[in-house]
């Protein structure tokens, strides 16, 4: 359902938009990824770019949901160190 | 009774016996308060992402206990009187179990009701051959 509703706002603005953007997708969403693990620092890590600050999800494209539990899941990475908490 | 991931990490430099020493004694505190251990993982050495007390490295340790509150908090304050443990964290992980559990069975619901739709499709569509030869 939601997607057909994307599609279409697509389409409105097809003509003023003069290239092809790949719709984004939660990655979560799409893999069926249940719980987001704070021990994976290898995937948390792709959701913090180099300046340690967690990406938006306008950039990442993380459905809400999933971007909370992220959130999560990263500070307490960072209690851990397992991800830092700035660039340096 | 619940579910928490005690993580911690112990000086990249203490040698192997004294984490297992760590280790048993963290274990002994957990049994001996009630609680049950449902797994103890060496993570093994890792670069910390920023330095802890000096440390650029440590070693993970990892345990997945059943425990109740007085539990954590004595493992939590002998933990922080090891002199090589340099960090810790406690997790209760009750919330995330359910939340996999409520989507496994999610899945499985919409799964068996998408299979049901098929075969009855499948049924019709044999239903409508037989029909059509009669």
């Amino acid at each position: 359902m939601r997607e057909s509703r994307d599609a279409s706002k697509e389409k409105r603005g097809g003509a003023a938009r003069q290239y092809f953007r790949r719709r984004k997708v939660c990655k979560f969403c799409v893999e069926k990824i249940d719980s987001i693990d704070y021990k994976d620092a290898k995937m948390l890590a792709q959701f913090v770019p180099e300046r340690a600050k967690v990406a938006p999800r306008r950039i990442s494209g993380v459905c809400a949901p999933h971007q909370r539990r992220l959130v999560e899941a990263i500070e307490k990475a960072r209690n851990i160190a397992l991800l830092p908490f700035t660039a340096d | 009774m619940r579910v928490y991931e005690i993580m911690f990490i112990v000086n990249p430099n203490a040698p192997e016996d004294e984490i297992d020493k760590i280790n048993s004694q963290t274990e002994n505190v957990v049994t001996a308060g009630g609680g049950k251990i449902q797994k103890i993982e060496k993570l093994g050495r890792r670069k910390l992402a920023y330095p802890v007390k000096k440390f650029s490295e440590g070693f993970y340790v990892l345990f997945r206990v059943d425990a109740n509150g007085d539990i954590v908090r004595e493992v939590e304050r002998r933990l922080r009187v090891m002199d090589p443990v340099i960090k810790y964290i406690t997790v209760k992980m009750d919330d995330e179990i359910r939340r996999i559990e409520k989507a496994r069975k999610h899945r499985q619901k919409r799964a068996s009701r998408i299979g049901a739709r098929q075969a009855a499709r499948a049924e019709q569509a044999a239903g409508q051959a037989t029909e059509a030869t009669t």
